[in-house]
């Protein structure tokens, strides 16, 4: 019981906005390059 | 520290390494020249012989001989002391590795095979050369049966309980090398060193193509997975917290077992002999390997922000600065990952079908290539070998040498951000890959690639001599660290194996039953591969003879 209220306890508020950050690099270096192949 | 034979055998491995980064950051070097037309080669050495050595050396050799360094002291650490077959195995496999690395360097060295890393036929190399890259393989694989061995003496001593964290996640890059292997091993001893020896007269390339990339796409897991070792078990000690989750981290290694084998195709998506299903379908798979590398990403996040928080870190991001920036051995990780962003990114890219076309043969993916094994891989290896050396010879990791680590990953970075940028945007407007610089009679669509800033060759030569300079810095470190800096006389001197805490207590024990998931990843081998190898050699198109273009 702790155990799991201090895995709760862990503020990981930071590491969801990193994991955004990733995902966002992700879709918009895709989406550049899909715009170019449309382009072509 | 662990026993001394095993220490031998490591560092044995850490100077095979790193002669072969030497003689392959050479090449590199000399290749951005030549490009520039800065260089003239002498007569007897010509663009493609470099390339093939950098690709090689680098790509192949530096990274092999580099990861099982690593694996031996992480599994002597976590596992204990080696026993006697296990230390002659991995003599053994250590002997014919390299017996085979010379064999394929003396072959590229006199001319005899240009034809790249990948030695794509028709392309036609020397019959030895591929002797000798068979016996890297063999040598790999008597080396990873020692170490196997030395998990299943331990497994037997310690009956239902998980191995530790390091020994797991060695156990998983094995059986995926060892799975993968399966497919270039057929390919050299059935198609190319018959044909090389000119036993039969044609090749079949489709198919030969594919069995190298059914082995190609999982040897970059191959060097990733040994960093994400590193990340995943290192990283937390050098914060001072445990690995983040236990359960996560096998989860994530089981899935490269599972993901990063039946995948191939999405190397051969511009290729005419595999229909679209079969491509759509490896597709697929390769988004599905995406899955365990964020996981992996979510949890490096998570560890650091746990470790800044504790640290007295606030806010949204109080805790990246209570991060350790002043310990190179975390510094040049946390740079490793950084770039495996956009390295990613780009994976993602280059596997979406039809978007490959955008990049498929240019110098876009040879800086994909820079910036996945070049700089998260290396950085990685780099950032390990700063403690790992003189771990093993008992010597200090001295405050000069710390900083000159810091100047290393520092010029290694910079070098690589603009040698990198240069060949994406090159790619992106159509620059090719695999080729010498070619202006196309100066053609006018040609010569505007090479006109902007970034992507210019002047850019893409300092880039790679920053790298260069960088590669020697990281060559002083480890000559200095193996055999002149001063023996670590108090504990305080000595360097340590920094290996995470792993809270096992939750961890299912199902994760570590390898018959569930090697029986998974070959149900899916079969699916993804069975129908269309097998048309590729029940309809397959008259063979091709060798050709030797060099």
């Amino acid at each position: 019981m702790d155990k799991k209220q201090s895995d709760h306890d862990v503020n990981l508020k930071g590491t969801l906005v990193s994991v955004f950050f990733v995902g966002i690099v992700i879709v918009a270096m895709w989406v550049a390059v899909y715009l170019m192949y449309l382009a072509r | 520290m662990i026993a001394q034979p095993e220490r031998k055998i490591a560092l044995w491995h850490l100077g095979v390494a790193y002669t072969a980064f030497l003689i392959g950051t050479l090449m590199g070097v000399l290749q951005v020249f030549i490009r520039n037309d800065a260089l003239q080669l002498p007569a007897w050495l010509d663009y493609y012989q470099i390339l093939t050595a950098h690709g090689v050396l680098l790509a192949l050799i530096y990274t092999t001989f580099f990861i099982f360094a690593f694996f031996i002291t992480g599994m002597s650490k976590s596992l204990g002391s080696f026993g006697p077959k296990v230390r002659l195995f991995s003599w053994i496999g250590l002997w014919v590795t390299l017996l085979g690395t010379v064999m394929a360097t003396v072959m590229i060295v006199a001319g005899e095979a240009s034809v790249l890393y990948t030695f794509y036929a028709p392309l036609k190399a020397n019959g030895f050369y591929y002797v000798g890259l068979a016996l890297v393989i063999v040598g790999t694989w008597i080396s990873s049966f020692a170490l196997v061995g030395h998990y299943m003496v331990w497994r037997r001593n310690n009956k239902g309980q998980l191995s530790p964290l390091f020994a797991f996640m060695t156990v998983t890059t094995i059986i995926l090398w060892i799975i993968a292997c399966l497919g270039v091993v057929a390919t050299v001893l059935f198609q190319y060193i018959p044909w090389a020896f000119g036993w039969t007269d044609t090749i079949n390339v489709e198919l030969s193509r594919s069995l190298f990339w059914y082995f190609g796409h999982p040897l970059v897991y191959f060097w990733l997975l040994p960093a994400y070792i590193a990340w995943y078990t290192i990283v937390p000690k050098l914060l001072g917290v445990k690995v983040f989750s236990d359960s996560l981290a096998r989860l994530a290694f089981v899935l490269f077992i599972l993901f990063s084998i039946p995948v191939g195709f999405h190397h051969q998506l511009t290729e005419p002999g595999i229909s679209n299903f079969w491509k759509f379908l490896q597709v697929v798979l390769t988004f599905m390997v995406i899955v365990p590398s964020l996981m992996t990403a979510f949890s490096m996040f998570a560890t650091f922000e746990i470790s800044g928080r504790q640290k007295g870190g606030t806010g949204l991001f109080g805790w990246f600065k209570k991060l350790p920036w002043r310990d190179v051995r975390f510094t040049s990780i946390f740079i490793a990952m950084a770039f495996f962003i956009p390295g990613g990114a780009g994976g993602i890219i280059n596997a979406s079908f039809q978007l490959n076309e955008v990049v498929h043969n240019t110098l876009w993916i040879v800086g994909h290539f820079h910036i996945t094994v070049g700089t998260p891989v290396a950085m990685t290896f780099m950032g390990l070998t700063f403690w790992l050396i003189p771990y093993l010879t008992g010597r200090r990791f001295t405050k000069r040498m710390q900083r000159l680590g810091f100047v290393q990953i520092i010029t290694w970075s910079i070098g690589m951000l603009l040698m990198s940028t240069a060949q994406h945007v090159l790619g992106l407007m159509g620059a090719p890959r695999r080729t010498a610089y070619s202006g196309y009679n100066d053609h006018p669509s040609a010569m505007e690639w090479f006109d902007g800033i970034i992507s210019n060759h002047v850019t893409m030569a300092i880039g790679g001599t920053i790298l260069f300079l960088s590669a020697m810095i990281l060559m002083y470190i480890v000559i200095m660290t193996m055999f002149v800096s001063p023996k670590a006389e108090t504990p305080e001197q000595m360097v340590e194996f920094p290996l995470a805490e792993s809270d096992m207590s939750h961890t299912p024990k199902w994760l570590e039953n390898w018959w569930i998931w090697i029986g998974i990843a070959a149900a899916l081998i079969i699916i993804a591969y069975a129908i269309p190898l097998t048309h590729m050699i029940q309809h397959a198109p008259p063979g091709s003879k060798g050709f030797i273009t060099w």
